[in-house]
């Protein structure tokens, strides 16, 4: 299973304003790239850029899953995304909600309701009605509903407590052993074990 | 080389004028001051430069949406906005001639129906590219929307002759003369449609450099 | 690890099945259609007076304020379809799951069973109100359904594109109506020879075309619209 992300002197400004300067990286399968920077520095529109959500001004990006490349269409539904601005349907229920995406990933909902049972999430609740801490586990899942290879982390444990921290750092440690790839946006450095690659953003 | 063809393109619609009220003979049957005839060879042209607008921000938006260079949706906005003021001029020029020829300023006759719903068209795309802030986003939506115009648009021409009321039984006023033109008057006309197109890109042409350069300078204040 | 247990049409499904699943829980969009077209409908209703329109004169008036009463319908509640999921952010979950074809179509149709609904509700209101007599209501039945259709599918494509814009209310209008126009002049003279008794002519096969075009361009420029 050989998956790989590279990306080179990605560049994107926003009006006036030069976010990312010429960013490159590379992650080779278990490994994890961390980005870090003070609040400002790109790493958001960084992995927006990864996910295919922005399109960069310049630079390149490039996937391959088992030595095939992967254009941006098929990137985006490759991966597997935890963002603070993801938000689900407040009228529907965790477990409605979990069972629309698994729908639209073509899919079975197992994956997501068995990331939902170890990270603790009543299902029959309506998705509006979740706290920050329960949302951000409804995050997970919903990112590792289909089973990504690359998975794109921008803050993963922001509003977690200290047990939806634990079950999501296991979760991302099983990942990487899998072969997995992943790349994690935090603005102060956490400890991690599997950090192949550190990439310092506004310095 | 492009100050050269700016001049020949002046002494051209010079030419066309001079063959407007001289060389053309002013018999076009069917009409009641023969005289006012002689506006066909602007008001037409400026309508036909009035679509090629159209057709050339169709192009040049995908264009922008295979290559994504910003050059191509400039030239495709700046396309529209001088289609529109082409499509503003034909407008005018056909409801003075419906008001000397008919009596009525507007008649909704077919072609004055079509150019209008063209006019509303470029003014909806303009007003797209103003709620737009983000450059790419921008272009990429006002890209969308011209090409989804050209394909609604013809039905227009399907469409719009079925509308016409019993006010008006008689032949559509504007696309007279085109059965009933001698040689002097087609060629003055064609002459006329030709002078008229190059004058669309050649407008085209200059606004595209000045919005760059604009747009250059905008860059450099910062 | 990702078994294919469902397909493009499934997925398509989903979509539409969402939509209706939220709008039961909320029934935002089913109040505001219902209470601008009632409004409209009496306001038109009222304006013609008792005695209403005279029999020569109705068949020229009364299609075209129908189909006015329609399309600001639509625009009232149509274009939230779109608006609502960028407005609270589900749309980048969508955007990174779903197809854009298959996403496009399932609000197509959910659009358009929104405007059937809209047109079973006013149509009859209308034809008793206005007293409206109709020689063929098959016909009209026709062009209610192949008339809601552009309009459903005409409105999808154009919310889409505003939904990233500013101002969106104002916009929609601004950016549909011109689209709309040689849809609605075809419906309203359809209507008119519904009314009256009148063939079809060539206008039926053409509002088909028009429908079948807008669908082709709606399938062709929302990856475009939806995606950088």
């Amino acid at each position: 299973m050989s998956t790989t992300l590279r990306f080179s002197d990605v560049r994107r400004r926003f009006g006036r304003l030069a976010v990312l300067n010429g960013v490159s990286g590379a992650v080779e399968p278990g490994g994890m790239l961390l980005v870090t920077g003070p609040n400002g520095s790109g790493k958001s529109t960084l992995l927006r850029c990864l996910s295919g959500l922005l399109a960069p001004d310049s630079g390149t990006i490039e996937y391959r899953e088992d030595d095939g490349r992967l254009d941006v269409a098929e990137r985006r539904r490759r991966v597997g995304v935890v963002a603070p601005d993801l938000a689900f349907y407040e009228e529907l229920t965790v477990r409605e909600n979990v069972e629309f995406f698994a729908r639209l990933r073509r899919t079975s909902s197992q994956r997501g309701f068995a990331v939902l049972e170890r990270l603790g999430l009543p299902l029959d609740r309506l998705a509006g009605a979740l706290s920050s801490g329960m949302r951000q586990r409804l995050r997970w899942a919903w990112a590792l509903l289909h089973s990504p290879r690359l998975l794109l982390l921008d803050e993963p444990f922001q509003n977690f407590d200290r047990a939806g921290e634990d079950g999501a750092r296991m979760l991302l440690a099983e990942h990487l052993e899998n072969g997995g790839l992943a790349v994690v946006a935090s603005p102060s450095p956490l400890d991690f074990d599997h950090v192949s690659e550190h990439l310092e953003l506004g310095v | 080389m492009k100050t050269f063809l700016a001049w020949l393109l002046w002494l051209w619609m010079c030419l066309v004028i001079v063959g407007a009220f001289f060389y053309a003979p002013v018999v076009l049957q069917g009409f009641r001051t023969p005289g006012s005839s002689r506006i066909v060879f602007f008001h037409v042209p400026m309508a036909w430069s009035s679509f090629i607008g159209f057709i050339a921000a169709a192009v040049w938006s995908i264009l922008y949406l295979v290559r994504r260079n910003p050059r191509h949706d400039r030239a495709a906005a700046v396309a529209i906005k001088i289609g529109l003021l082409f499509g503003i001029l034909a407008t005018v020029t056909g409801a003075m001639w419906a008001r000397i020829e008919w009596g009525a300023w507007w008649n909704w006759d077919p072609r004055q129906t079509s150019i209008l719903a063209v006019i509303l068209f470029y003014g909806a795309y303009l007003a797209l590219r103003q709620s737009v802030e983000e450059p790419e986003k921008r272009a990429r939506l006002a890209a969308a929307y011209a090409l989804l115009g050209l394909v609604v648009t013809p039905f227009l021409f399907w469409v719009v002759p079925r509308i016409t009321f019993s006010l008006h039984p008689d032949p559509v006023v504007n696309r007279s003369g085109k059965v009933d033109m001698d040689a002097a008057n087609t060629q003055v006309l064609f002459g006329s449609g030709f002078g008229f197109a190059a004058l669309f890109f050649w407008v085209q042409n200059l606004q595209c450099r000045l919005e760059a350069l604009a747009e250059r300078r905008a860059a450099l204040k910062e | 690890m990702s078994r294919n247990t469902s397909s493009w049409a499934s997925e398509a499904a989903a979509v539409f099945a969402k939509e209706w699943r939220c709008e039961f829980r909320t029934r935002y969009a089913l109040n505001t259609l219902a209470l601008f077209a009632f409004t409209t409908l009496v306001v038109v209703s009222f304006s013609l007076g008792p005695m209403g329109v005279a029999r020569s004169q109705g068949t020229a008036v009364l299609p075209v304020l129908l189909w006015i009463i329609l399309l600001f319908s639509v625009a009232a509640g149509l274009p939230r379809a779109f608006v609502q999921e960028e407005e609270t952010h589900t749309a980048t979950a969508l955007r990174l799951a779903a197809t854009p074809s298959a996403l496009f179509c399932g609000k197509l149709l959910y659009g358009l069973t929104l405007v059937l609904a809209l047109e079973a509700l006013v149509t009859p209101a209308y034809l008793i109100m206005t007293s409206l007599e109709v020689t063929s209501p098959w016909l009209l039945a026709g062009v209610l359904a192949a008339g809601g259709y552009g309009l459903a599918a005409g409105s999808t494509l154009v919310a889409a594109m505003i939904a990233q814009a500013r101002s969106k209310g104002a916009l929609f209008s601004v950016l549909s109506f011109p689209v709309l126009l040689p849809l609605l002049v075809l419906t309203v003279e359809l209507t008119r020879g519904a009314a009256s008794g009148d063939p079809a002519g060539v206008s039926l096969p053409v509002l088909l075309l028009y429908d079948a075009s807008v669908t082709v361009a709606g399938l062709m420029l929302f990856p475009v619209v939806w995606n950088p």
